[in-house]
């Protein structure tokens, strides 16, 4: 057994040996999260290699890592998610001293954010979850979940495939809270989603987007800055935030406490947030960087866009997704019941 | 004896339901419109574009680097128990028998979550290793089978006329077998370097970070909608695979 | 027989091991001490976090029992078996054809047959979507044809799913119904025909018997991995058109439960086993092919 082993090992030495050269930034985050010029101008700035691995879910990159992949120096998990990774030690703390940019960072958005003292991690990208749709094919568009009833869209709409995002549009179209434990209301969440399933192509956490570019999908459960981005490829696509209320989340900045690149991890965070890198990432990728000194640097067009800046009514009603510890495994059970019914 | 033309007419739908999907993918390549529902005019721009996505190469220069040496280590594997196999005929090789036809036939996904598994629990992360053990394991078998297959037509009398002439036995595989059997090692690596690149799912499981393959990529394409482009890819490649079976039919032709 | 050199027969089973060992340790370490970790995990808890648990239960096993999964387990095996069934109905006449053909025809009929297969997985099923697009060829000429409502989707269905399943599986069904084919001596045809025998029954009762090696192989070669298709459920099938492969899948990629996607997969395998050593144990009762061939099927 130790020849084949041996034999590979000598091989892959040969392979890996031409890397070991420059430094290496290896980030682990979102399909199409960052400027890809932005991280071009880090790279020359700093004389290293940034490589980006893609994840398109948080359990996703959480079972990854727990399996053992060890080699990711910057992460970018939704809130949840850093609450679950902080309880297991996974993160490192962060050296503010490092970080002078913090100070730009929205102090409203502190205010609902699950680490507000930035300890271990810093806010990125805030997003919003909503309906979009083509114009010009779905008649009388009105913005609420009940659109999802519409069976006349049968076939051709989509939900997320996350469990959190769409028994919570659910909750919020019955009136509950979006991280609501009530069993009753879980089970009513359940029946109306199920009662969606029966005019669902699929759920779908990516596809959707160029689902709906082409044409594929009518309607589709959105992430605010996906359909954003696809709107430059099909002018008839809107978005609208359903008046029920629905889900804000925040991605974070975190450092996994095996990076071998620390130092330059926080460097990279704090590129991330200087006021110009943070306007022209939010420009280009369409989510919100929530750097209150980089607002008055976006353009007249984005400061007015609803997905980005949502208004004051409709923020009211809307919740930040939480970790439920235990609690998970209910939803975890009522998720499993609505895949498996008819 | 007046045959039916059910069988004839069976084929050529079959081949056409082979082909068509694949005709789509080469048509629309050419196709300046971004979903390729409509034809909207001819256009190379596709092609350009795929030179510059840096990631695409990246993973294609992965996957070769994968392929090669994982190829390597199953032809040795699979050869020998490909010879362990024709000579041989006792318990232990029935064992050994039902032991390398197990991979053949496994769903995709159980070799995939056993193996995460495996490596969790013996505690080696998930990397460039993993990826390579887990090729060796499902192209073994493969190319077994291969040049078990050629094995079977072998003439064992020339190795024993070899033999008679008074050639020692390393000479005699070194010098008669080898050559003889050699169609039959290069078809087994063949094979098993096309599985090494094609592999998605077993990949997919025992990947880790920065080993993205060119599937894991196309996966990745697929789910981010980048169709033109996949299309471009893919007609490269079948362009390449077009021109490395045309040449191996070539070469297996002069030899014989 | 001079002593001072070890026993041919030593010696014989000295070379028997050096060219055993290495595949046997290898496929011993890689494929059965892994499966048989599946069915291990498949008895310890899931971590609150994701990962493993600390310690064992039943609770995981009999959360299996649940009426879901029974479903899906129906429906893995429905679609595998009608899989099964297209592709052989496709591939017994295919192969029948190609064996029959003129010797220059055989080679270019195989490499066509088997060209599309060296094009990846993944692009394949992606050119499907493609072709089944609600904005496609395919809808449109359906729609013309008054088959389908003008806004219906052909995507993401069990038919579609069933329709990707055959194409992926068929060159796996032909080849060796093809091979089998062509080993057969066709004049046993011929002299069935002489005898009065019609076509059919020809067929039916001296063709098919006659490649039976090459139907098992081909069965077993397609029923076993679409037991375990996950992809092709993923990217052209429904949320109610989910197989056995996509659960698994999402428990490990999705919920980060390994436990309980180790159970599924243990249930996998011994689904996946119990063909296999059906065809064994007949092989063995009516040794059918057991002197015919040493090869693995």
């Amino acid at each position: 057994m130790r020849r084949p082993l041996s034999f590979v090992a000598l091989a892959l030495l040969a392979v890996a040996g031409c890397k070991q050269q420059a430094k290496v930034l290896h980030v682990y985050t979102w399909a199409d999260y960052v400027k890809p010029e932005l991280v071009a101008r880090f790279e020359q700035a700093e004389g290293c290699m940034v490589v980006i691995d893609t994840f398109d879910s948080n359990e996703a990159m959480y079972a990854k890592l727990k399996a053992g992949a060890g080699g990711y120096d910057i992460i970018t998990p939704s809130s949840y998610m850093v609450q679950v990774m902080h309880r297991q030690g996974m993160l490192l703390p962060l050296d503010h001293a490092q970080l002078p940019n913090l100070a730009n960072i929205d102090p409203d958005v502190l205010k609902i954010a699950i680490d507000p003292k930035m300890d271990h991690s810093v806010p990125y990208m805030m997003t919003i979850t909503g309906i979009a749709y083509l114009q010009n094919k779905v008649k009388d568009f009105r913005p609420t979940w009940a659109m999802l009833d519409r069976t006349d869209l049968a076939g051709r709409m989509t939900m997320l495939a996350d469990m959190r995002e769409t028994i919570g549009a659910a909750l919020k179209f019955l009136g509950y809270s979006i991280n609501s434990t009530d069993p009753k209301q879980l089970e009513a969440a359940r029946d109306v989603v199920i009662r969606w399933k029966k005019n669902l192509a699929k759920f779908e956490n990516e596809q959707y987007k160029t689902g709906l570019a082409s044409g594929e999908f009518l309607l589709v459960h959105a992430y605010s800055g996906d359909i954003l981005q696809v709107q430059g490829e099909n002018a008839d696509i809107a978005f609208a935030v359903p008046e029920e209320g629905t889900s804000i989340a925040c991605d974070d900045l975190v450092i996994p406490i095996q990076s071998r690149q620390a130092a330059l991890a926080l460097r990279f965070i704090n590129f991330l947030h200087d006021p110009t890198v943070a306007a022209e990432n939010t420009e280009f990728i369409s989510y919100l960087c929530p750097n209150k000194a980089s607002y008055p640097l976006l353009s007249e067009e984005t400061r007015a866009n609803p997905a980005l800046f949502v208004p004051v009514e409709i923020q009211a009603k809307c919740e930040v997704i939480t970790d439920l510890g235990n609690d998970n495994a209910a939803y975890a059970r009522i998720w499993d019941e609505i895949k498996a019914a008819r | 004896m007046r045959r039916s033309r059910f069988p004839l007419l069976v084929t050529v739908a079959v081949l056409l339901f082979f082909y068509l999907p694949i005709l789509v993918l080469v048509v629309n390549s050419f196709n300046a419109s971004r979903f390729g529902t409509t034809w909207q005019g001819w256009t190379l721009h596709w092609y350009a574009r795929l030179t510059t996505e840096r990631d695409i190469w990246d993973a294609l220069r992965l996957t070769l680097e994968i392929a090669f040496v994982s190829t390597a280590a199953s032809v040795v594997l699979g050869t020998t128990a490909a010879l362990a196999l024709h000579r041989f005929s006792s318990r232990v090789q029935r064992f050994h028998s039902a032991l390398i036809s197990v991979p053949l036939v496994m769903p995709e996904i159980l070799m995939g979550i056993s193996l995460l598994l495996f490596f969790a629990a013996i505690g080696l992360d998930l990397g460039l290793l993993t990826v390579i053990l887990a090729h060796v394991t499902f192209s073994l078998s493969y190319v077994a089978l291969v040049v078990l297959g050629r094995l079977e037509g072998f003439d064992d009398s020339l190795l024993e006329a070899a033999r008679d002439l008074g050639a020692g036995r390393w000479y005699t595989a070194r010098r008669v077998l080898l050559p003889l059997l050699a169609p039959g090692i290069a078809a087994g690596g063949l094979l098993a370097f096309t599985l090494s690149v094609d592999d998605f799912v077993i990949t997919f499981f025992v990947a880790g970070p920065g080993t993205t393959t060119l599937p894991i990529r196309i996966y990745s394409m697929i789910k981010h909608g980048s169709p033109p482009l996949i299309n471009a890819l893919s007609t490269l490649l079948l362009l390449v695979t077009f021109l490395a079976v045309w040449l191996s039919q070539r070469l297996a032709t002069r030899r014989t | 027989m001079t002593s001072g050199q070890p026993a041919p027969e030593e010696r014989r089973r000295l070379n028997e091991w050096l060219l055993t060992a290495p595949s046997l340790l290898w496929l011993a370490v890689l494929v059965l001490v892994p499966t048989a970790i599946v069915f291990v995990i498949a008895f310890k808890p899931p971590d609150i976090d994701g990962g493993i648990g600390a310690g064992w239960t039943v609770a995981t096993l009999r959360s299996l029992a649940r009426s879901s999964y029974a479903r899906i387990a129906w429906r893995t095996l429905y679609l595998s078996f009608l899989t099964t069934a297209g592709c052989m109905l496709l591939a017994v006449p295919t192969g029948y054809f190609i064996a029959r053909v003129d010797r220059a025809w055989r080679q270019s009929l195989l490499l066509l047959v088997v060209i599309p297969f060296w094009t990846s997985f993944l692009i394949r099923i992606f050119a499907w979507k493609v072709l089944l697009h609600p904005d496609g060829p395919v809808k449109a000429a359906l729609a013309w044809l008054g088959l389908v409502p003008p806004n219906a989707g052909l995507l993401y269905n069990a038919g579609a799913v069933l329709l990707v399943m055959i194409y992926t599986s068929l060159p796996f069904a032909i080849l060796p119904v093809y091979a089998a084919a062509e080993k057969l001596d066709y004049t046993l045809v011929e002299a069935a025909r002489d005898l009065g025998a019609t076509p059919l029954g020809a067929f039916f009762r001296v063709f098919v018997p006659g490649i039976s090696r090459g139907l098992v192989a081909a069965t077993l070669l397609v029923f076993i991995p679409s037991l375990g298709s996950y992809i092709i459920p993923d990217l052209v099938g429904s949320p109610s058109s989910e197989m056995l492969g996509n659960v698994i899948a999402q428990r490990v990629f999705v919920e980060r439960n390994l436990p309980h996607a180790s159970a599924l997969a243990a249930v996998l395998t011994v689904a996946v086993l119990a063909p296999m050593l059906a065809v064994l144990l007949l092989r063995r009762n009516g040794e059918v092919g057991a002197a015919q061939s040493r090869g693995p099927l």
